[in-house]
């Protein structure tokens, strides 16, 4: 075996700059495919990020219901219960509460119905964007108890800017009635998603409880974990331990579910440009070895002769393979991680797209994971030695005196 | 066949016919011949009277259309292409026109291949490729590769590659024919010497004039058939 080895990897350096070439191509594909897992996984972080980080947080609790209906009357059951768990909770990072409700937004010049949401200004800083993307403004810095924060579509539309009122009407809870307060603009921010820009308006928890009459209940628990990993888990028993008494807790992945879909089609493109790649890699890797075997002919005509079986002829010409591969990887390793390494320090500048309802708000950074050493080249590997199989096979049939033509 | 040891080729009413673009060749019609061990023989004859295609047929590298073929005892239609390509392994050597050396092996590794492939063990096969690199006056030259060295040594290269696993016959394709006068005859001396301390058979396919007058017996083909089949008395 190990003078077969030798063998082919002397045959395999008889012609170097065909090698080289077929090895650069081979190896362009391979750290094409490291490069773009990298891409993906960096997409997909910063996605998820961009996802939970905006507004709507990394799991959600809320009363049964409420998110298909969104009756202000669904409050979370047994509040203090649920908020005295989770300050015990290791894996929990932070939490706050927010009210829920549609409302209608009026100013002198225009109407426009909206979400409105009652939040806790200090504990959101470390679960939503609101504060990072203040266009103008500020972030519920004053005292003052009507305070609103809206976006720039919606003070587009009702043509306000700081400091102007607008009157909030909202639905009580228990009596039906509804209920007007105004509020002064304090904060504009831009989130660069449309739904966000023009659909929202921000107002303190308390002062939204009491236009509710709700006391000091709230619709929906947004929480922040210490590893986003651990949201990803669909049977996390988190989830079923808060999801009892009418409530449910529930993952970012159930209340985006399109962005996960999305994430899913991202790994289908990645398999679908695996296997463009491969058919590349397969064609650079049958060429290569068929014309090695038809410029060699006539000396695989005398090893079969002089008493090699065919299957050393086939064990010869997989090792062929084999010794192609490992220096199509080695350079494939090399291009990949060269060329990742540097997008990964310099980024790729993806601000202000936005996808399946996502905003990228960060630069975009590949990411290097193991798994790109590991399933890539050991896929190569081993999809060079299923490829040979075919010249092997060919090379293993050979007529001898056919090969031998022109001389015995 | 009758069992003789002294026998080591045998055909019988061997006939080899093949389609080339449309037209069916009769390359061999219908060879009886024996040949015995230790015989230096030539067969010979013009260009398509059938030389090639006779010695791929009792060498087993090709299948005849009819007749039978025994080596020593073996009759070869009725061994698989496995035991095959043992059988030339072990009991046959070639020699080839052109060398025909695995230029990225060096003069030892071309030597022992057949060894290898034999399961002989590294000290034994270095030992053999040792001895006979002397016998063919080759000494200290077993790390040169086939490039580095002439058409003459790289001959006598094949010829130890050829007989280093001491097999019964030595088959030879025009042996002589890449060479220059001196060296052929050199070669043909070396062999014939050869032939006479180990016993092994050789059998030449030859125009060359040189190997027909070293030849023990000249057996001359003409259209696929035995012409002639001359033997000469012992040198």
């Amino acid at each position: 075996m190990w003078f077969d080895m030798k063998l082919a990897w002397r045959n395999i350096l008889r012609n170097k700059r065909r090698t080289l070439i077929a090895g650069i191509a081979i190896g362009v594909g391979l750290g094409a495919m490291i490069f773009t897992d990298a891409l993906m996984i960096g997409m997909k972080d910063n996605m998820i990020e961009s996802a939970t980080k905006s507004f709507l947080g990394e799991g959600q609790i809320h009363r049964q219901g409420f998110r298909l209906t969104q009756e202000v009357e669904k409050t979370i059951n047994n509040l203090d219960e649920i908020v005295s768990n989770l300050e015990k909770e290791k894996a929990v990072d932070r939490y706050a509460l927010r009210t829920v409700t549609f409302g209608m937004i009026t100013s002198p010049a225009n109407v426009s119905s909206v979400m409105v949401y009652g939040i806790q200004p200090r504990a959101e800083v470390y679960l939503s964007q609101i504060d990072d993307v203040i266009e103008s403004g500020n972030y519920f810095e004053g005292e003052e108890e009507r305070e609103i924060v809206i976006g720039s579509g919606l003070a587009e539309l009702l043509e306000v800017g700081l400091g102007d009122r607008t009157v909030i009407t909202v639905t009580q809870a228990q009596s039906g009635d509804l209920v007007q307060e105004m509020f002064r603009v304090s904060g504009i921010y831009h989130f660069n998603v449309k739904e966000m820009d023009t659909g929202m308006a921000f107002v303190r928890l308390s002062k939204a409880q009491q236009m509710l009459g709700i006391g000091k209940e709230g619709h929906e628990i947004v929480l922040k974990f210490q590893e986003i990993r651990f949201a990803t888990k669909k049977n996390n028993p988190f989830w079923s331990k808060y999801s009892g008494d009418q409530n449910e807790a529930v993952s970012w992945t159930v209340l985006l579910p399109q962005l996960e879909a999305i994430l899913g089609i991202f790994w289908i493109s990645l398999l679908v440009m695996g296997i463009i790649l491969f058919g590349i890699v397969a064609f650079g890797i049958v060429n290569t070895l068929f014309m090695s075997l038809y410029e060699r002919m006539f000396e695989f005509g005398v090893i079969r002769a002089i008493g090699t079986r065919p299957s050393g002829v086939r064990r010869l010409i997989l090792l062929e393979a084999g010794a192609l591969s490992v220096l199509s990887i080695t350079l494939g390793v090399l291009l990949g991680t060269v060329v990742t390494l540097i997008f990964a320090n310099v980024g790729i500048d993806y601000r202000g797209i936005e996808i399946a309802g996502t905003s990228i708000h960060e630069m975009l950074y590949p990411v290097i994971h193991i798994q790109q050493y590991v399933i890539y080249p050991v896929a190569v590997f081993f999809f060079t030695l299923f490829i040979g199989l075919y010249p092997a096979t060919v090379a293993s049939k050979i007529q001898i005196s056919r090969a031998l033509r022109k001389s015995l | 066949m009758e069992n003789n040891s002294r026998k080591i080729i045998v055909t019988e009413n061997v006939k080899k016919y093949y389609k080339e673009e449309g037209i069916t060749v009769k390359a061999v019609r219908g060879i009886d011949l024996t040949i015995e061990a230790g015989e230096f023989s030539a067969v010979v004859g013009p260009s398509g009277s059938g030389k090639t295609t006779f010695l791929n047929i009792i060498s087993g590298l090709d299948t005849p259309t009819d007749g039978k073929v025994w080596l020593e005892d073996k009759l070869l239609s009725e061994m698989s292409g496995k035991d095959l390509s043992d059988l030339r392994r072990d009991r046959i050597g070639f020699i080839f026109q052109a060398y025909n050396l695995i230029p990225v092996l060096s003069v030892e590794e071309n030597i022992e291949y057949v060894m290898l492939l034999q399961g002989v063990s590294k000290q034994e096969r270095h030992r053999k490729v040792l001895e006979i690199l002397e016998e063919i006056g080759m000494e200290g030259m077993e790390k040169r590769t086939p490039p580095k060295i002439s058409g003459g040594q790289q001959q006598r290269v094949a010829i130890a590659r050829a007989m280093v696993s001491q097999p019964k016959l030595i088959l030879a394709d025009e042996p002589t024919a890449n060479l220059d006068q001196n060296t052929g005859a050199e070669l043909l001396d070396m062999m014939r010497e050869l032939n006479r301390k180990t016993g092994m058979t050789f059998l030449f396919s030859t125009h060359d004039r040189m190997v027909m007058d070293r030849a023990d017996r000249v057996i001359t083909l003409r259209d696929g058939k035995v012409e002639k089949d001359e033997r000469k008395g012992q040198n």
